[in-house]
């Protein structure tokens, strides 16, 4: 038996969000409520376990918690109860990743590894690689506004997969490639997995997802609603929809 | 010796190796975490100021031209027309010191503030200590402070101030000064995140202690009218803070007892507003 990698246990992530008509303040301050303040359940009671060498989809709805169950396994959103155990920090890649948009591509690359706590002598060997990586080519020396949302991913998919991570988690960010990068990135994830790292997909392309993955989870409303090898999770997701 | 593990006496966690994200570190811990992340704190900053100006003609100049062009206005306003002393010596080189300092004070308080609200892409995209926010956009204003700081001295050599053995004491007085406004940065921020509200009263709560500091005008002006307004100024670790400028400058009078508290104050404040910053570090950045 290879050895887990992730165990989650009962995971619940309540928000408190504000809906967009709020009460006066002489009404908020006089009741709690019409405050304008809901909590949302984003997920509900979700438990399994995965195994190094493994590769995860993540499928269900819009608003089923794909994405911030990814968000709370990379450590950025603090579970409201529950438990989630890795066996390494997890590299979170999405879509929204902000950086300076200001500064430009290569900078960009510099200052995401950083972050991510790569030392200035790791980094000055690995930057060329990077951006080589990225194949954004003359546009590496664009200011980051001036990308595209395909040639963002390609810039954060390069940084995030700078130093193999363990477990990669990577929320649509493959969708918005194009077909060149698309290929690269595959490369990338099946190097990952050969040497037993774990991937999580969320996508809405199932077939992006059976070309990748072995097992699937299925959310919605927050709730794990099947956990299987992923061709009967994905049956099951399409004969429900 | 072994240490049982209570909170799971049924897992063999221990043995796969696993553990969780979401446990609170030590505060030695999360000062390693931030000093192994130097260089990013570093270079966010820089990175910012590079790109500040890039849309004007003269780019880079204006980290200059800002403040020699600020001190400018005030020295032919006071220096020039109205003639004001105040009863001070060399009144323009005394002013602006208390103007750049106190805005060192000032930006770095109201920046920490807004920094951990602009900086939330950040911090959704990637896992660091939330400390390196308010820690460099300080950086930021200390090097903002390095252009004001030259032009005090061009001024302060303009007027025939000469160097002195008191210099050598400048990093001393700017660390203790650094300690104070990152405190109150810290503070600033998590304040801050939780009520959106903070952001737009600091700039009055500065203002009020802008006058209470002696920054335009000295602070025997307004002391020795009311007990509470003087134990107040007594206790104002800002007032202080700028006079350690002035008399390593301008040689203006330094009360030993006062600058003792205020090295005591200013230490004090950076200690609690970390562990004030600290206990919040899950919730920024949060949706």
């Amino acid at each position: 038996m290879t050895e887990l990698s992730v165990r989650v246990t009962d995971l619940h992530i309540e928000f408190e969000v504000f809906s967009d008509r709020r009460a006066g303040l002489r009404q908020r301050l006089a009741t709690q409520e019409g405050s304008g303040r809901r909590v949302i359940e984003a997920v509900n009671g979700v438990s399994f376990e995965t195994r190094r060498g493994e590769a995860i989809g993540v499928i269900g709805s819009n608003g089923s918690g794909k994405s911030t169950l990814l968000s709370a396994l990379a450590g950025l959103i603090k579970p409201t109860s529950g438990e989630i155990l890795v066996s390494c920090e997890p590299k979170l890649l999405g879509v929204g990743a902000v950086l300076l948009n200001g500064a430009t591509g290569i900078r960009n690359i510099r200052l995401g590894c950083l972050a991510l706590g790569m030392s200035s002598e790791e980094l000055d060997s690995k930057v060329a690689e990077i951006v080589e990586f990225t194949g954004l080519g003359e546009a590496i020396d664009r200011p980051l506004k001036t990308y595209s949302a395909g040639m963002r991913a390609r810039l954060h998919f390069a940084i995030s997969t700078a130093v193999q991570p363990e477990i990669l988690l990577v929320d649509e960010a493959l969708s918005v490639g194009d077909k060149e990068f698309r290929k690269r990135s595959r490369a990338k994830i099946e190097s990952l997995l050969a040497n037993a790292g774990t991937l999580f997909l969320v996508s809405h392309s199932t077939n992006e997802i059976e070309r990748l993955c072995t097992r699937g989870l299925w959310l919605e409303k927050g709730k794990l609603l099947a956990d299987g090898p992923i061709g009967d999770v994905v049956a099951e997701y399409g004969a429900d929809t | 010796m072994t240490v049982h593990d209570d909170s799971h006496p049924e897992s063999d966690d221990q043995d796969q190796g696993l553990f969780s994200l979401d446990t609170s570190v030590s505060s030695r811990a999360y000062v390693a975490e931030i000093w192994k992340r130097r260089d990013f704190a570093l270079s966010l900053p820089i990175e910012e100021l590079q790109s500040s100006h890039k849309d004007t003609l003269f780019g880079n100049i204006w980290h200059l031209g800002n403040p020699l062009l600020t001190a400018g206005v005030y020295y032919l306003v006071f220096g020039k027309f109205l003639e004001v002393s105040r009863g001070i010596d060399n009144f323009v080189v005394w002013l602006i010191i208390g103007v750049f300092t106190y805005q060192l004070t000032s930006g770095t308080i109201l920046g920490g503030a807004s920094s951990i609200a602009s900086r939330q892409g950040l911090m959704r995209s990637f896992r660091f200590p939330r400390a390196i926010v308010p820690i460099s956009n300080m950086i930021g204003e200390l090097l903002a402070f390095a252009f004001q700081f030259l032009v005090i001295v061009i001024f302060a050599f303009a007027t025939g101030v000469g160097p002195s053995r008191r210099w050598f004491l400048l990093p001393v007085i700017l660390l203790i000064h650094t300690a104070f406004n990152l405190g109150g940065s810290f503070i600033a921020a998590r304040l801050n995140d939780g009520f959106r509200d903070i952001q737009q009263l600091i700039p009055f709560v500065l203002r009020l202690a802008m006058y209470a500091s002696g920054v335009m005008f000295p602070l025997d002006r307004i002391i020795g009218r009311n007990d509470l307004v003087d134990w107040l100024v007594r206790l104002n670790p800002i007032a202080s803070l700028i006079n350690f400028y002035r008399w390593m400058i301008l040689g203006t009078e330094l009360n030993v007892a006062t600058s003792a508290l205020t090295v005591v104050e200013s230490l004090l404040i950076l200690w609690f507003g970390f562990r004030f910053f600290k206990v919040a570090e899950y919730k920024y950045g949060q949706p």
